[in-house]
């Protein structure tokens, strides 16, 4: 790309301003000066982009502004020289013709804070610059248009109107394209102006030199604006660093047919496919596109071949040095392509990890800049399980679409139909799943809808009520099915003919907005083993860890090794649980005697043989039965159990229980062949004698079972080296550790509340669901530091949704080896691999 | 007969309570603006009169409550329902609150390629945008809110518990924007649709 002639200073320019600098020669890096945005603008300007010219009217100035309460001495001159050079450099003329400058004046703070001004376009409309432009684009229309939202927008942000603009749509609708330019201009900015005297009293400037100074003094003025003294009161800024104006002329698109406007995305944002994925509309404005009023065509086929070659170029260029898919707004005025804005591309979940698979097989991008781009919770929206694709396809021939409505949040649910919220909410807490189907939603539903799995509204758009809570509670909604009718007291719905009872099941797919009869069978999406393996496939080789997946049943196993699972975790007392043993088992610790072991280990035997079998030669963690488990408290009768067996709630205080289920596995291993490698952990392991007593205990059964130690408390933290030692595996459980470190107890580290709250109170500087505090960072140092002096594989148990953040931590401190809950399997390979690439 | 009976705060306590189906003591004062002290002597009072129940620490409105707050909004308001110049405000509610759901849901979701994408809020650039929109959007009700604390002062409340809420969006506190379930300008804005709907005897569409 080379660098476009029109930002390089000509004769009669401004060499060095005192106040200003232009896009051109302004040093990206001065943020401070420059502020964020107009430093962004200076790098895409000496990057070779073509993008309008114009230039930033430094902090300093405005720092001048607040100290002495009125425009320095010499800004006046000095933008004025400026917009000198940006006519030369345009040829167009500021309030004039026969091609008018309008200028966009925008705030750039260093740092970037709500209640500043926003942006003024179109600035330097007079009635010659109107009538002007009404020539250059034969347009009375779009002159009308322009010239009513540069009003309200001057009126808006620089004197404060609330509500400009009230009536005046009506007016330019009566605009004919062919009308007199001067005549128009005169009706609408009238009328705009009669409208701002009765609400403010004001008026804004016809001259557009006038106006220029009251948009950069507006500027200045909103540093001091109450929301932004909060924001950096809050945030502990000082209010002297003051804001960056950014002038910069403004391009159209609508000054001749070989001029347009569109915006392009590197690749496609909902599907990840390679290849330029945009719209263009030639002849148009950039609102045009946005306002729907006329169909744009894709980039592809609608601009000029050189255009669109130099804009395949650049966006390659682009997508590379950046490492990202990037949304690009563009404008093509008179064969000349403008870049108007280039940022970081919103994309579906499927497309982020689509698009990083890609990258590393294209080779184009480093592995740690094309990973960087997915996150942990756009692979749970990908894995998430959807409708088997062939029943649904079935289920369309069938006749088993009921309607189709607006898909307001996606997802794929199915359930009992319901049609009153209260009845909702009470069918949930009954453990079914629920359909919520109502004529309209209102704050009133709210319970009903946290309860349901699936929204359904007959009217409403996407914006609707319903919509809106949906999206915040993640729940999959359809709306404005209008074809359903609701009769709440028949307790009836009914469409296109058909009607159907509350109870009866139905399904809903809240991204295609269709409403199904029936239910059914649910499936891992094809995108989560194809693209999402490759990419999970380059993490777990950058990372070097384990994961190993917790399951129960048999049928567990396969999922497991699918989301790439290096081996399973389990524990007796769930998969006794599971398998319907809970009230032998229970029976069986209440008498604790030797039939009562004795029938424990038979069901050990009989429940891990099917398990073991399926799991072959992957590595087997099996945690012992827990009687003083905080999940457990309600499932074993923890109250009665540890009161009739005090000795029950230490490891190691009644040695038959570990006994029988050491024999138990060891017989299962033996009937299910023998090919998985087992160990037995024994929870909150706290001394190295207990270690010890553990492994003697095995050898007198001379099993091939392992012993493991799970560490949960501070002290066995604190001594996992002399545990270590004395163990083949040790785990350690990050959550009871971190909660017994805050003293709360391990539960309330897996709901939002009551930590929610008072994390917002203030009264925690670290949310331990989140992020590792301090304190168990330095324990965690010296479990680490075990794992190397002993030559043992300390694992780390994460139960829950695990964050990035603490995915990042463990890595750092030297820990590879991990155990998550199934479906933890994939975002924590992820985060793994991200965690390593970014080292 | 009950309507009748139904004295300002009752009213007021009431309403509190029919919009937020489930309402906390704590909330009915938020949004009523009545006394701390009467609130719960109120909601025994109403309990009684069989217009809610209360369950735990919160009220639930029966199905008796929302007729009767029709029947005296019908009075109550009369004057509210005659005035031209809120007649000629709530004219202009209507597409300020069209604007504001189109902003909610650019708070939830962006437009990338025309397919909906959920936000995960890793653009501040964008989320200050959207909360600029909401702020000035607020900004725009104040002469109605004003217009109708004129008829009656507990309109009041909106304008003080919007104020909390964005200043609370302001320093970091996202989650206000349309948490479901805590005073967030979502809920906020929507209770005030529905009281305001009941004020005016008409029925919300969407």
């Amino acid at each position: 790309m080379s660098s476009p002639s029109t930002t390089t200073p000509g004769p009669g320019d401004v060499a060095d301003g005192v106040f200003t600098r232009r896009f051109a020669e302004a040093d990206p890096a001065d943020v401070g000066w420059l502020g964020g945005k107009g430093a962004g603008l200076a790098r895409m300007t000496q990057q070779g982009l073509r993008v309008p010219p114009g230039y930033v009217i430094g902090t300093d100035a405005c720092r001048r502004y607040l100290a002495e309460r009125a425009l320095p001495a010499g800004l006046d001159d000095e933008v004025f020289a400026r917009l000198s050079e940006l006519e030369r450099a345009a040829g167009k003329t500021f309030g004039g013709g026969p091609v008018p400058l309008l200028l966009s004046v925008r705030s750039g703070a260093p740092i970037s804070m709500p209640g500043m001004m926003d942006t003024i376009l179109n600035l330097g409309l007079n009635r010659t610059a109107a009538i002007a432009l009404g020539e250059a684009t034969g347009d009375a229309r779009f002159v009308a248009d322009l010239v009513t939202r540069f009003h309200a927008m001057y009126a808006e942000t620089v004197l404060d109107a609330t509500d400009p603009g009230e009536g005046i749509g009506e007016l330019v609708a009566q605009v004919g394209a062919g009308d007199d330019p001067g005549a128009v201009y005169d009706r609408i900015w009238d009328a705009c102006q009669r409208a701002l005297a009765d609400d403010t009293g004001d008026s804004v400037p016809d001259d557009p030199r006038e106006q220029l100074l009251g948009a950069v003094e507006a500027v200045f003025r909103s540093w001091n604006t109450r929301r932004a003294r909060t924001y950096r009161d809050h945030h502990k800024i000082p209010h002297d660093l003051g804001t960056a104006v950014v002038v910069q002329s403004m391009v159209f698109g609508n000054l001749s047919a070989d001029s347009g406007s569109g915006v392009v995305f590197t690749r496609n944002p909902a599907t990840g496919e390679p290849g330029l994925f945009g719209e263009y509309l030639a002849h148009s404005q950039g609102e045009d596109v946005v306002a729907g009023t006329r169909t744009p065509d894709p980039v592809t086929e609608a601009l000029a071949p050189a255009v669109l070659d130099e804009l395949r170029v650049t966006c390659a260029d682009l997508e590379r040095s950046q490492g990202d898919v990037l949304d690009i707004e563009f404008t093509v005025e008179r064969s000349a392509l403008y870049f108007l804005q280039v940022r970081s591309a919103k994309r579906t979940p499927e497309a982020a990890v689509r698009i990083a698979a890609d990258f590393l097989a294209e080779g184009s991008v480093a592995p740690s800049k094309a990973i960087r781009n997915v996150s942990a919770a756009q692979v749970r929206q990908v894995q998430r399980p959807g409708f088997d694709p062939d029943e649904v396809e079935k289920a369309r021939a069938g006749g088993r679409l009921l309607t189709r409505g607006i898909g307001a949040c996606p997802g794929q649910v199915g359930g009992a139909l319901v049609l009153d919220p209260d009845r909702a909410k009470a069918a949930a807490d009954a453990g079914r799943d629920v359909i919520l189907a109502r004529p309209v939603t209102s704050p009133a539903d709210l319970h009903g809808m946290i309860a349901s799995r699936g929204i359904v509204t007959a009217t409403g758009g996407s914006t609707s009520h319903a919509a809106v809570v949906a999206r915040a509670l993640g729940t999959a909604c359809v709306v404005g099915a209008g074809e359903i009718r609701v009769d709440e007291a028949a307790r009836v719905l009914t469409v296109g003919g058909r009607t159907l009872a509350e109870g009866d099941e139905v399904s809903l797919d809240g991204a295609t907005g269709e409403l199904f009869a029936g239910r059914f069978a649910t499936s891992t999406p094809a995108a989560a083993t194809g693209a999402l393996a490759a990419l999970l496939g380059i993490a777990s080789r950058a990372s070097a860890c384990s994961v190993l997946s917790r399951v129960t049943l048999p049928g567990d196993v396969e999922p497991a090794r699918e989301a790439g699972a290096d081996g399973l975790v389990t524990a007796v007392d769930d998969v006794l649980a599971a398998t319907g043993h809970l009230d032998g088992l229970v029976a069986g610790l209440l008498g604790a005697s030797a039939d009562g072991f004795d029938g424990i280990a038979a069901m050990v035997e009989a429940e891990f043989t099917p398990l073991l079998a399926v799991a072959g030669d992957l590595e087997v963690g099996v945690r012992a039965i827990d009687l003083v488990a905080d999940e457990a408290r309600e499932l074993l009768q923890q109250t009665a159990m540890t009161t009739r067996h005090p000795e029950l709630s230490v490891p190691l205080g009644r040695p038959e229980l570990v006994r029988a289920q050491l024999e138990g596995l060891a017989r299962a291993v033996r009937e299910s062949g023998g090919r998985a490698r087992v160990h037995l952990a024994l929870r909150h392991v706290s001394d190295p004698a207990e270690a010890r007593a553990l492994r003697a205990l095995a050898g007198e059964v001379g099993s091939a079972v392992s012993i493991g130690t799970y560490l949960t408390s501070p002290r066995a933290a604190h001594g996992a080296v002399d545990i270590a030692a004395a163990s083949d595996v040790v785990w350690l459980e990050v959550r009871t550790l971190q909660a017994a470190m805050f003293g709360i107890p391990a539960r309330q580290l897996l709901t939002a509340e009551p930590l929610d709250g008072y994390l917002r109170r203030g009264l925690l500087g670290c949310d331990p669901r989140t992020t590792l505090d301090p304190s168990v960072q330095r324990l965690l140092a010296d479990v680490a530091a075990a794992a190397d002096t002993a030559g043992r594989r300390v694992g780390m148990r994460l139960s829950g949704e695990v964050s990035e953040a603490v995915a990042a931590q463990l890595y750092a401190l030297g820990f590879r080896r991990f155990a998550v809950d199934a479906a933890e399997t994939r975002p924590v390979v992820l985060a793994l691999g991200k965690a390593a690439l970014a080292a | 007969m009950t309507a009748l009976s139904l004295s300002r705060t009752d009213y007021d306590v009431l309403n509190a309570v029919v919009v937020k189906k489930m309402a906390t003591a704590d909330a009915v004062v938020a949004a009523s603006g009545v006394d701390a002290a009467q609130v719960s002597e109120i909601l025994a009072a109403l309990e009684g009169r069989g217009l809610l129940v209360v369950a735990g620490d919160s009220a639930l409105p029966t199905d008796e409550a929302e007729p009767v707050l029709m029947e005296v909004a019908a009075t109550r308001y009369s004057g509210v329902r005659e005035d031209a110049d809120i007649a000629r405000l709530v004219d202009r509610f209507e597409t300020t609150n069209a604007q504001f759901l189109t902003t909610m849901s650019s708070w939830q979701q962006i437009d990338s390629g025309g397919r909906k994408v959920a936000n995960d809020h890793s653009d501040p650039e964008y989320d200050g945008k959207v909360i600029d929109r909401l702020n000035k959007l607020v900004a725009r009700l104040t002469p109605l809110l004003d217009a109708l604390a004129g008829h009656d002062a507990r309109f009041g409340r909106y304008p003080e518990r919007f104020a909390i809420a964005l200043a609370a969006v302001d320093a970091g506190d996202h989650d206000l924007v349309s948490s479901p379930v805590r005073d967030s300008v979502h809920n906020i804005w929507f209770e005030f649709h529905e009281d305001l709907l009941r004020t005016l005897g008409k029925v919300r569409t969407e």
